[in-house]
């Protein structure tokens, strides 16, 4: 699974973990029956306290992304039906964020051209990163 | 896991006539890691080493790991793990040395801990500590503070001295095993985003006192920033929370502790506002250099300079 914590930022830890794995689960990133790693594993892994990530896992559950199975570990759930609506409230929601954004680059200066580029750019990295 | 490891009550010292802790009281559950954030020269230090009975206390009470300090200094140091800030080691010694000179103090010494931390921190046994570099000699400390596998570890800022790679080693190793072997864990630091994410609860010291504590996370639910027309400046006291206010033309901008009822007011009056979220670092702003008295003097000037806005 991959994941990327971004550490001094304004959007709290959780949230951070919390909004990737959701995503990845919805869009099939990562796939029903996928194995998570242990609450352990991952706080190892982010350099993230224990606790937050228990929490992040409760919460995933809570919305019936991910299921806890006592003694053997925890994974992306089968789901049927409202995944795709999920799916497009949080794509909706990106789009809201992404037109605020660019919003925000354009009363900084950039022109479109240069906007392009830097999405090309971080989508490079992003696919780079993933793999 | 809901015991108490670490109990402070009503903490008073006094330097002469400069009162460093004034009032401190805290506690810490079993298992947590704890940051202790603060400016430099606020009582971090002092307030840590009357933790370990370094440092005697004028007033109030201390327990750590089921010990009173003062009266069971020898039982604290078995039970507790301590990293100064200016570690001073025996310098002709070298690591492995020190290691062995420090193994029959403890009862609890784990070699094959001792071991994996020297490993792990890259440390040359058999060089000299005088000659180790200051990362070098940062690192040993906590190698020996932590290989009696004590029930509380204290690192007064761990961070300082070592490099960004170390950090994360350090950081690592705080996570994998401190935490996860539930131990309790308090440690000072001025590195916020990196406490952010390693611990369960911030406490801020500042004039003497613990003036907020929580879960990091709680904290940055609870103290938000927010945008509000000038006017309302003039027509409102300083509502109950207010941490910072700054005036940005015809608004003003004011972090508060305690938002939902502050919000729950400006709904309640139709005021329209526009909220930012802070950064950790924001947050320890607002309760060490925030200037919450300037809201009199924002509404005083607004009034005066023009008739419309107030």
């Amino acid at each position: 699974m991959f994941l990327h914590v971004e550490r001094g930022s304004s959007v709290p830890i959780s949230r951070q973990i919390i909004e990737q794995v959701r995503s990845q689960c919805l869009s099939g990133v990562l796939a029903a029956g996928t194995k998570l790693p242990s609450v352990r594993e991952l706080a190892q892994q982010l350099t993230v306290n224990v606790n937050t990530v228990f929490r992040v896992y409760e919460r995933l559950a809570a919305e019936g992304l991910i299921e806890l199975r006592h003694g053997d570990g925890t994974y992306v759930t089968h789901r049927q039906g409202q995944t795709h609506t999920q799916l497009k409230v949080q794509q909706e929601k990106f789009q809201r964020e992404f037109e605020a954004l660019i919003q925000q680059g354009a009363m900084l200066g950039f022109t479109a051209s240069k906007l392009r580029s830097m999405l090309s750019a971080a989508f490079t990295a992003a696919k780079k990163s993933q793999e | 896991m809901n015991e108490i490891a670490v109990s402070v009550r009503h903490v008073r010292k006094s330097f002469g006539k400069h009162h460093v802790l004034e009032d401190v009281s805290f506690e810490i559950p079993t298992g947590q890691t704890w940051a202790l954030l603060g400016r430099n020269g606020v009582g971090k230090t002092t307030l840590i080493q009357s933790l370990l009975g370094l440092m005697p206390v004028d007033a109030g009470g201390i327990q750590i790991a089921g010990c009173d300090p003062f009266k069971q200094p020898l039982e604290l140091r078995r039970r507790v793990g301590y990293l100064a800030e200016d570690q001073s080691m025996y310098g002709w010694m070298t690591a492995m040395e020190l290691c062995r000179f420090l193994q029959p103090f403890y009862p609890s010494w784990n070699p094959q801990l001792a071991e994996r931390y020297l490993q792990r921190f890259e440390i040359p046994r058999h060089t000299r500590i005088s000659r180790l570099s200051k990362g070098q000699s940062v690192k040993l400390g906590l190698v020996v503070a932590l290989a009696h596998a004590p029930l509380v570890a204290i690192l007064d800022d761990p961070a300082l001295g070592l490099d960004s790679v170390s950090r994360k080693e350090f950081n690592r190793e705080l996570v994998e095993h401190l935490q996860a072997e539930g131990r309790t864990v308090i440690y000072s630091s001025h590195l916020l985003a990196e406490v952010e994410a390693i611990a369960d609860q911030v406490a801020i010291l500042d004039r003497g006192r613990i003036v907020r504590q929580g879960a990091t996370e709680t904290l940055r639910e609870e103290v938000q920033r927010v945008v509000l027309p000038l006017e309302f400046v003039c027509r409102h006291p300083a509502p109950a929370g207010l941490l910072d206010v700054q005036r940005l033309g015809e608004q003003v901008e004011v972090v508060i502790d305690g938002i939902s009822r502050f919000l729950g007011q400006l709904s309640s009056q139709g005021i329209s506002f526009s909220m930012t979220e802070m950064t950790l670092d924001d947050i320890f702003e607002a309760f060490v250099i925030g200037r919450p008295g300037r809201w009199s003097q924002i509404a005083a000037d607004a009034g005066s300079i023009s008739a419309t806005s107030c």
